[in-house]
């Protein structure tokens, strides 16, 4: 332990430096991305209407008097009144409510899985990857809303039903992009180099591996979420939505809006940019995780 | 000096306190285009205390032999097809996982050429140095993170213990390095392999380096495989040498005799292509003609005969094995008095290795046969047959 004959090194610099993690900076690059801004913006619009629907909505999502059937937008009705008199805008509003929800569980589910099965596959190899990736190629080359529209109809409607389809639909999206980069990561210099030190398979996969492949997932997830949105309110449309067709949904409120798309156009139009706005937002807030957290932009 | 040849060194000659028995190891890895012979049945020692330099240029087979002995290769492609590797009297080859994993980092460790990559990104200094010393003692994390405190200090590492809790990408190339050194010294192990440590690195903070590995493993009498392709390098670091190319070792002596008399015609052509400040003026720089042999093709003959000014017709046939120059000499395979060793039918003398060309009247490097490439060919003057300069 004899003390250093040279000290190397800018050490104030280091200093400064030092309390900058690896998140923060990304962070940081994040923030100054304007697209991605923007796609925060709509989340949170997307996010506050869900959760503050009861507050802000000036009516209830089933209340409705026929008499004031088909309204365009006034000052009573910003958005405009429904077949049955509702109020468009609450219900837009309580439709992000079905939309954020069954989308964010059925991804969460839907991570679960592949994350299962990716780091099964990637981290085994052989056989078992094989019998795996093999049952993943199966799925995917079903199109993914025919597969959900199938496990929908298979399993009767209903919110968790929805949600299964939806996740069973994108797991493999995340198994598959888990066990790339698991597999590139296997020969990467610092797994080598951990395994040169003597750490075993578990750890080099849970402790060395895991954490440097979750990146994509947070940005495929994130897209997904997008993807999600849409593909429930196409299963809305299709009759497949929440098992109460009284439910606010933004699918099923254009189902029933498609006969007025001549006499009552805001019908249509409203639950149709809920739909764009939030799944852009996601979109946009994914493009833009995905250039803040791409190492290969680092430096 | 083509006679007939002397049977190849065997273990029977082995040194008796070799820490490293490497003995004619088959590296090849099977891939989509083909098998690629990446290490073809070499033999060498490592004795204690020894400090080895392995030479040779990028795909050569030097760092597939170390990832082969620290049991790394990258499955399923890269296998072991023979051979043994006994380190300390255990075959490394048939020894199980879990055996092998003891003796990653406790017994050999390993330094690797890139500091910017070798580093997981997403963990402190402090996690991964610790990582590495829990994995084989029982330590307590406070007794853990006082071992790595030292470590770093030791490295050279200004403020070891507020640095521990910096992200790797938080030091420049040099200081991880030196914290890449200090976890693979971190416990004490008999054989540290380092793989080009200083190839990545500017050149000023190069010498630093080695200066740190050369210091340490002589402090704690740890033996050295030290790879690269640089022979500067290893000039001052290492005891002993070997020259490997395309998957053999073509040539192995004391860094002494290596550098007093190259007596294989590739290590003349490394010496000679490689700048020096303390040669005449003028001095033309000589360079290795033409590309490697490719690996998918099991080789015939000499593998650097395609490249080679002193080959002779044997040459395209018949891959010489390591032999003593003077036939007959006992051969020493490590430690201080080891014998030097060539691979080759003609080995330059030591007028022609001083030069960097044959010298020998009338000599022409033999004809490639049919289906065989010559990269000498692209030279016109030699395909011409005309002798280079000093021949008369």
């Amino acid at each position: 332990m004899t003390a250093p004959a040279t000290t190397v090194g800018p050490t104030p610099l280091a200093e400064r430096r030092a309390s900058r993690g690896l998140w923060s900076d990304a962070f940081r690059r994040l923030l100054r991305n304007k697209p991605a801004m923007f796609g925060v913006v709509c989340i949170v619009v997307f996010i506050g209407a869900a959760v503050f629907a009861p507050i802000i909505a000036p009516y209830g999502p089933l209340e409705g008097e026929l008499a004031n059937r088909l309204q365009p937008p006034s000052p009573e009705h910003i958005m405009g009144t429904d077949l049955q008199g509702r109020d468009q805008f609450s219900r837009i509003l309580y439709g992000a409510q079905v939309s954020l929800q069954v989308g964010v569980i059925a991804v969460l589910m839907a991570l679960v899985m592949g994350i299962l099965i990716g780091a099964l596959a990637g981290g085994i190899g052989g056989k078992v990857d094989a019998v795996l990736m093999r049952s993943t190629d199966v799925l995917l080359s079903i199109p993914g809303i025919l597969l959900a529209i199938g496990i929908v109809a298979w399993l009767e409607r209903g919110l968790w039903q929805l949600m299964l389809a939806i996740a069973v639909t994108y797991a493999p999206i995340f198994a598959r992009l888990l066990r790339g980069s698991l597999l590139a990561l296997r020969e990467s210099d610092y797994v080598v180099a951990a395994r040169s030190v003597g750490a075993g398979g578990n750890r080099v996969l849970t402790r060395h591996m895991m954490p440097n492949a979750l990146t994509p997932l947070i940005v495929q997830a994130t897209l997904v979420l997008a993807t999600a949105i849409i593909d429930i309110a196409g299963l809305g449309f299709l009759g497949l939505g929440p098992p109460d067709p009284r439910t606010a949904e933004w699918g099923t409120m254009l189902t029933d809006a498609r006969r007025f798309l001549q006499t009552a156009p805001w019908l249509v139009f409203f639950p149709g940019a809920a739909i764009v706005i939030s799944a852009i937002g996601f979109n946009l807030l994914g493009d833009g995780l995905r250039e803040s957290l791409d190492p290969r932009l680092k430096r | 000096m083509t006679g007939a040849l002397p049977a190849p060194p065997r273990a029977s000659a082995a040194a008796p306190d070799a820490l490293l028995d490497v003995d004619d190891l088959v590296v090849r890895f099977r891939t989509h285009d083909g098998t690629i012979h990446a290490v073809n049945g070499i033999s060498f020692q490592v004795a204690r205390g020894e400090r080895l330099g392995l030479v040779g240029e990028s795909g050569c087979g030097k760092s597939v032999t170390n990832l082969a002995i620290m049991r790394l290769l990258p499955k399923p492609a890269g296998r072991i097809e023979g051979g043994s590797v006994l380190f300390d009297g255990q075959d490394l080859v048939r020894m199980d996982e879990a055996d092998v994993r003891e003796i990653r980092g406790r017994d050999i460790a390993m330094i690797f050429q890139d500091p910017m990559t070798s580093l997981n990104p997403v963990l402190t200094v402090e996690e991964q140095m610790t990582e590495t010393i829990g994995a084989h003692r029982r330590l307590s994390k406070a007794d853990a993170r006082a071992r790595a405190v030292d470590l770093l200090g030791m490295v050279g590492i200004p403020q070891p213990e507020k640095r521990l809790n910096s992200f790797p990408h938080q030091f420049s190339g040099g200081m991880r390095q030196r914290v890449m050194i200090a976890m693979a010294l971190s416990l004490e192990p008999k054989l540290l392999i380092a793989d080009e440590p200083t190839t990545a690195l500017d050149v000023t903070i190069q010498a630093q380096v080695l200066e740190l590995i050369s210091r340490l493993t002589t402090e704690t009498g740890t033996s050295l495989i030290l790879i690269t392709h640089d022979l500067g390098v290893v000039a001052g670091m290492t005891d002993r040498i070997n020259v490997m190319y395309a998957g053999f070792i073509v040539e192995t002596a004391t860094t002494e005799d290596l550098f007093e008399a190259p007596s294989h015609p590739y290590t003349v052509g490394l010496l000679h292509s490689m700048p020096r400040v303390d040669e005449r003026e003028g001095e033309p720089l000589i360079p290795i003609e033409g590309r490697p042999p490719d690996m998918r093709n099991a080789p015939t003959g000499c593998p650097f005969a395609p490249r080679c000014a002193w080959r002779l017709d044997v040459c395209w046939t018949a891959n010489p094995p390591l032999a003593p120059l003077v036939p007959g000499t006992v051969v020493r395979v490590a430690g201080a008095g080891a014998t030097h060793l060539t691979a080759c039918h003609n080995p330059p003398t030591p007028a022609e290795a001083a030069t960097g060309r044959p010298l020998r009247a009338g000599h022409r490097p033999a004809r490639a046969p049919a289906g065989q490439v010559d990269e000498l060919a692209s030279l016109a003057a030699i395909a011409d047959g005309v002798a280079p300069h000093g021949a008369s």
